[in-house]
């Protein structure tokens, strides 16, 4: 790009700009009064009590329901796109788009092996999926996709993560993931073994709610206030939204592989614990009979 | 509102989960598994390339190794042919000197034998020679003084006595 051309195209952004700003200037009425305070719109964005969606007319739910429909059917889109036009083209010798496809279905293929050597194929799939819903669906909040709400507002959706239901759906799912796994790879020693850590689909839960939710309070503030919604909030809303996307996505993943990785690992040393017994007992018998 | 505190909503959870598995499956079988199909076949691929080169690589490694093997053989046979080559060449060497040396042995006692016996021969014709000139001699002297030849002998044995 010439120097000439960078002049030009700064020039009519600051343009641009100013004239935004004049006429937000202009349009501000000085008497209008906000209809909810601070307090209403942070309780509001942590407990969804008063703002619902109606989900095909049976049932009034969150926004965040929507917002997880929606990054699901944007997600599914996409991967039928992708399974259509881009992976019969396939080629030996990956194009750009290829490498980052590959790349992305191999992410976890690392730290699943390394984890949980000995049973890790479901785990880097459900790794994948998560990870996938987790980032996506965080990201989907910079889309700031409108509906109506119950109350005949619109509403910007949020983040499907931001509300405590599909928190404790997602830690809830992971935790129960990870203890079905242990019974069925080490029987109910790795059951037990994962029940034992009951305080994890909590923890996991209310990490992600309290992360995603952290995120969107701040954006909130910061647009509640004439003088901080200018520019700022660009910049507060994709740091903290893409920081939680990638953070949150990588701490879940993280430790769904490790706490995997301990709930089949027992069976294992179960074995080797046998084996060497079975050695004592062997040796034991040889020597009883070499005496005898 | 239902009695869970922060607006739990149970219902909504599972309306949560439906969405997750609806994902879940969704995504592994149109995106994750024909994507991991294709990468572990194009594994597959490059590690049965990988395995033909390293075939390839052994068996090129065992002929170079077998074809070492026979150079060794090779040399080692020239070396015994060379070493063989060499003790039949003495060996003829020395029958050849050792003919030469009986032939010349040969030659020797045979031209000695011939120098004996000429010799014997010289001698033996010179003995006749000389005992015939003997025999003229002494039938010339016997046939010219036989009387004088005795008085002269028994004169000279006289002499003899006399002198005594």
């Amino acid at each position: 790009m010439s120097k000439k051309r960078i002049i030009v195209s700064a020039i009519i952004f600051a343009v641009l700009i100013a004239g935004l700003l004049v006429g937000i200037f202009l349009t501000n009425n000085p008497n209008q009064v906000q209809e909810e305070s601070i307090q209403e719109v942070m309780k509001d964005a942590v407990l969804h009590e008063h703002v619902k969606v109606s989900l095909f007319g049976l049932k009034d739910v969150n926004p965040a329901l929507i917002s997880a429909f929606i990054t699901t059917g944007i997600i599914l889109l996409f991967s039928i796109i992708v399974r259509i036009f881009v992976i019969p083209r396939f080629k030996l010798i990956p194009g750009k788009f290829q490498i980052i496809l590959e790349s992305a279905v191999g992410l976890f293929d690392g730290t699943s092996k390394t984890n949980s050597p000995h049973k890790y194929k479901l785990l880097r799939v459900y790794m994948f999926v998560a990870g996938t819903y987790i980032a996506v669906s965080t990201i989907f909040e910079l889309l700031g996709v409108q509906v109506m709400a119950t109350n005949g507002r619109p509403i910007t959706l949020s983040a499907p993560l931001a509300d405590i239901n599909g928190a404790i759906m997602l830690g809830v799912t992971t935790y129960l993931f990870i203890l079905f796994n242990g019974l069925f790879v080490s029987g109910p020693r790795g059951f037990f073994g994962t029940l034992k850590d009951f305080s994890l689909p909590i923890s996991m839960s209310l990490r992600l709610f309290g992360a995603l939710l952290s995120g969107a309070l701040v954006t909130e503030l910061v647009y509640y206030y004439k003088l901080t919604s200018f520019v700022i909030p660009v910049f507060v809303a994709i740091a903290f939204t893409l920081m939680h996307a990638i953070i949150q996505a990588y701490v879940l993943t993280m430790l769904l592989s490790i706490f995997y990785g301990e709930a089949t690992e027992e069976h294992e040393k179960k074995e080797k614990k046998e084996k060497k017994s079975k050695k004592i007992k062997n040796n034991n018998q040889e020597s009883l009979s070499s005496e005898v | 509102m239902n009695g869970l505190p922060l607006n739990i909503d149970i219902q909504q959870i599972l309306l949560h989960l439906l969405n997750f598995t609806i994902l879940f499956a969704g995504l592994y079988f149109i995106l994750y598994k024909p994507v991991r199909k294709f990468m572990d076949s194009r594994e597959e691929y490059f590690k049965k390339l990988d395995d033909e080169a390293k075939g390839l690589v052994e068996e090129s490694e065992k002929a170079k190794a077998e074809f070492e093997n026979r150079l060794k053989a090779a040399d080692s046979e020239i070396n015994a042919k060379k070493e063989a080559a060499g003790k039949e060449t003495f060996a003829e060497r020395e029958r050849i000197i050792t003919a030469a040396n009986e032939e010349a042995a040969t030659i020797l006692k045979k031209a000695r034998d011939k120098a004996q016996s000429e010799h014997d021969r010289i001698i033996n014709d010179a003995q006749k020679e000389i005992a015939q000139i003997v025999n003229e001699a002494t039938e010339k002297i016997v046939l010219r003084s036989d009387l004088d030849t005795y008085d002269e002998f028994l004169n000279a044995s006289k002499k003899v006595e006399d002198d005594e």
